[in-house]
């Protein structure tokens, strides 16, 4: 039997990590609001029910939310960030190998019959929940766009006593037939509402027609891409073992090596060139993150050292490569046992936010060489415009600047400052 | 000490094939760069069992003072650590986090099988626990007394390990 692969991620991830310091949040509605309180980024199933949507302002839910019992948090980026590492370094012990595809899900390689395999699936979700108190869902297939599918079927029917957050396309391939030939194509991974609605021009609307779809046809009429998405809804593992993609939450670099790295000094080298390719990524999209999480693995199971994962804050929401990269080595050096040969690492930033804070513009600043004369040119600047006119970031403004991030629905940072630990009753 | 968060190694995988959940003391391979880099001791090499499940929590009122646990200290909770007869754990309580004795009424002291909780997953055999279980202070108070299992039974959310105390 050849290897399966699962997709495995965190229902609600912000919501669940919230409720899982903060009991009382069970039973209720919580939304979790994005960078300065603007808008739902993540909903509890209760929010869902209530006809919360994702995006929704938040200055249009507060006058209902108290009749609602709607209870809303500000987006804690330490947290999600350290309870994300630690699912990922969890989780990477259970698979052959592991790729980070974002702040809340992975795609693992699991070894064994199809029994073994959705058996691990079980075990899985049992010990995230167990040691981090977070719910997972498993999708399992021979593929990527299935493992995603698969998935997608175990979200989705909570309810049913069979799935129980873990499905199988192989355990159960009359269920995937029948819901394959009513989904529509926008429901797989990769496809969205224009190609969705172009297929439909050409008569493919649900996922079984665009499996039946020629694939070199698919390539003429659309993208490489799609071809690939066919050929992965027939069984063909074909999706490149490559990670390099950015999402609304978090852009990822990471990569295979072409050998194993085993020592630190070669490490700090991928996580300047990884770190380096995320912040120009970043950039590129015009956003700042608050948050850098390193991963590195083994390419299979060996033991507590096969996975490691650390999210470490950034000193403030920044671009900036060097800051980026420094901390992406520092957060690396931290975890890495040398020894072990690692075959993959990553780089993934979150918490982003646009750029073009006025901290921003200031970074030319920061730089660690000692001989700019700073002070002088400072000194000089303040003597002509006053004492408030320049300065290092935030130090020289005259008044709060209005970039200072709202949060004013904020949890502690109870896994990452220890004056905000939870507290526990005596 | 820092955080036990993903920074320090912990000792072992407590989940994954092959692991051994209850063998909390468990060198992992020793790996001789470690030493070599890190120098002294490390405390969350010694605390911490395994860094995925393992949490710091502060303390707030004087209730379980008797077992040296008083307010302001920080607990060591591990959450992968199956709750026992006489566990400290730290137990969900009308949706509140409370630091209670464990005792598991019908069952033998030492012998005692893992408690069964929905919640939480530990305990493999929910027929094998005991039907009702109670949190104990130790400042005279009743004990609460609750199912093992189901929607208004135990919830654990960890098992305290360490107690930290500043003297």
């Amino acid at each position: 039997m050849s290897e399966a692969m699962a997709l495995v991620d965190v229902n609600n991830f912000y919501v669940s990590c919230e409720r899982a310091f903060d009991p009382g949040l069970e039973g209720r509605p919580v939304v979790v609001l994005s960078n300065n309180d603007g808008c739902v980024v993540a909903r509890s199933p209760e929010a869902k029910a209530l006809g919360v949507k994702t995006g929704t302002p938040w200055f249009q839910l507060a006058p209902q939310a108290g009749a609602w019992g709607l209870v809303a948090r500000s987006s804690n980026y330490e947290l999600y960030g350290d309870m994300s590492a630690r699912v990922m370094e969890l989780l990477g012990r259970w698979g052959t190998w592991q790729q980070v595809y974002s702040i809340d899900e992975c795609f693992l390689g699991l070894a064994g019959t199809p029994e073994q395999v959705v058996g691990a699936g079980r075990r899985i979700r049992q010990a995230v929940q167990r040691h981090l108190g977070l719910p997972v869902c498993v999708g399992i297939a021979p593929t990527k766009t299935l493992a995603k599918f698969a998935n997608h079927v175990a979200k989705n029917n909570p309810g049913d006593v069979r799935i129980r957050g873990v499905f199988s396309v192989a355990e159960r391939p009359r269920a995937v037939e029948a819901l394959m030939s009513r989904l529509p194509v926008t429901e797989v991974w990769g496809v969205g509402r224009r190609t969705g609605e172009k297929l439909d021009r050409l008569g493919i609307r649900t996922i079984a027609e665009l499996k039946a779809a020629d694939p070199a046809w698919i390539r003429s009429r659309f993208s490489v891409v799609l071809e690939r998405t066919v050929l992965e809804l027939g069984g063909t593992a074909c999706v490149p073992d490559v990670d390099e993609h950015a999402g609304p939450a978090q852009v990822i670099f990471s990569r295979s090596f072409s050998r194993p790295v085993s020592t630190a000094a070669e490490m700090d080298d991928v996580m300047n060139v990884y770190a380096q390719r995320a912040a120009a990524r970043l950039a590129v999209q015009g956003q700042q993150a608050r948050m850098v999480t390193v991963t590195a693995g083994t390419s299979r199971f060996s033991g507590p050292d096969g996975s490691v994962s650390r999210a470490v804050a950034l000193p403030r929401a920044t671009a900036d490569p060097i800051t980026i990269t420094r901390s992406a080595v520092a957060a690396m050096r931290s975890v890495l046992t040398a020894g072990v040969p690692y075959t993959r690492a990553g780089v993934m930033l979150t918490g982003l936010e646009p750029a073009g804070s006025a901290q921003d513009m200031l970074e030319g600043f920061g730089g660690p060489e000692p001989d700019r004369h700073l002070e002088e040119v400072l000194e000089r600047v303040r003597g002509r415009f006053g004492a408030a006119s320049i300065g290092l970031g935030r130090g020289g403004l005259a008044e709060q600047g209005s970039w200072t991030m709202r949060r004013e629905f904020a949890s502690p940072q109870y896994t990452t400052r220890f004056a905000d630990l939870p507290v526990v009753r005596a | 000490m820092s955080i036990p968060a993903p920074g320090a190694r912990g000792r072992g995988p407590t989940s994954g094939p092959g692991a051994q959940p209850q063998t909390p003391r468990a060198h992992g391979f020793p790996s001789p760069a470690r030493d070599y880099l890190d120098g002294g001791l490390d405390l969350n090499r010694e605390l911490v069992r395994d860094r995925t499940s393992t949490f710091l929590m502060r303390v707030a009122g004087s209730a379980m003072a008797a077992s040296g646990i008083h307010d302001g200290d920080e607990l060591v909770v591990d959450r992968a650590v199956t709750p026992r007869h006489g566990s400290v754990v730290v137990a969900v309580l009308d949706g509140e986090l409370v630091v209670r004795r464990l005792r598991l009424e019908d069952a033998v002291p030492g012998r005692a099988e893992g408690v069964p909780s929905p919640v939480t997953g530990h305990g493999a055999r929910s027929a094998a626990g005991p039907a009702t279980v109670a949190l104990e202070s130790d400042d005279g108070a009743a004990p609460v007394v609750l199912p093992a299992s189901g929607p208004e039974g135990l919830r654990v959310w960890g098992v305290a390990t360490y107690c930290l105390h500043r003297l």
